[in-house]
């Protein structure tokens, strides 16, 4: 058995389950993750299946151990956390692995990262704001400036996607359940 | 029960409160609604953990104290929730009445 590790930045969590996923139907399974470092061991391919999930925050955090016990009993792994988001594994002998299997809690899901994105997008606008009031002019201005610019306008791009997706996924409640 | 509480009940739902007339935990709902809908209905875990907050903070549905390990709680229909059941499957006859005698009658 083999091990590499890949360093990657994702803000697109789909995007992350769709390559995570491509890398285990090559046989690149991944066993452990900390921020942008992911590391993958060899194995038979297409073995797992893997899920990322972001838990819910606030009052309904405490329960998140009874979540994961609840995924345990149908055989999930979890590979990872990170913050509140979790990587998650199952075997793919026992057949699609959905976390989610109605438009109700998938939209319901979306929400939740779309609060985390809006959050962090209001805290770096904030800090924009303060670096121009505490203008201090020359290179250590601009180039958080500039940092925290670049933030602002990728967080600002998902956000966007996410409602969109939030938006099409309701109308079609306005069709199916 | 509200006029909110009349709405029509996602699939969902319905299934996890009617399979909830026995104390069952998470993984046991999954197996019983699968069971009950003979494969059509496979609840994913995050679905079902949703409904089960919403259900419980709805008062439809009740975690049993008893349960020896907090992680593995096991749940039990309320009469509040089997009122909701009472009332959607009311509306569902409705829908079947319906759709038969239209379906059957007059369309033919």
């Amino acid at each position: 058995m083999t091990a590499k590790v890949v360093h990657k930045l994702f803000w697109d969590f789909e995007k992350e389950e769709r390559w995570l996923n491509e890398m285990a139907a090559k046989g690149w399974n991944l066993v452990r993750y900390t921020l942008g470092a992911y590391r993958f061991e060899s194995g038979e391919p297409g073995t797992w299946v893997y899920r990322i999930e972001l838990l819910p925050g606030g009052r309904r955090r405490a329960a998140s151990r009874e979540y994961l016990t609840l995924l345990r009993d149908t055989g999930v792994e979890t590979i990872a956390t990170y913050m509140r988001w979790v990587y998650l594994r199952r075997p793919a002998a026992r057949g699609a692995f959905e976390l989610f299997t109605d438009l109700e809690s998938r939209i319901a899901h979306y929400r939740r990262v779309l609060r985390l994105f809006a959050g962090l997008l209001a805290a770096l606008v904030a800090a924009e704001a303060g670096l121009i009031v505490n203008n201090g002019g020359g290179v250590a201005f601009v180039v958080p400036l500039v940092i925290v610019l670049a933030g602002i306008v990728v967080l600002g791009v998902q956000t966007v996607r996410l409602q969109r997706r939030v938006r099409s996924l309701t109308a079609q409640r306005q069709v199916f359940e | 029960m509200t006029v909110d509480d009349r709405r029509p009940l996602t699939e969902t739902i319905f299934y996890v409160l009617l399979a909830l007339g026995r104390p069952l935990h998470g993984y046991g709902i999954m197996q019983q609604v699968n069971g009950l809908t003979e494969g059509r209905v496979a609840l994913g875990a995050g679905t079902l953990y949703g409904a089960l907050t919403n259900l419980t903070e709805k008062g439809w549905i009740r975690p049993l104290s008893t349960a020896a390990d907090e992680r593995k709680k096991e749940y039990v229909i309320t009469d509040a929730g089997r009122q909701a059941v009472a009332v959607e499957l009311e509306r569902l006859e409705e829908l079947l009445r319906n759709g038969r005698r239209i379906v059957g009658e007059e369309w033919r």
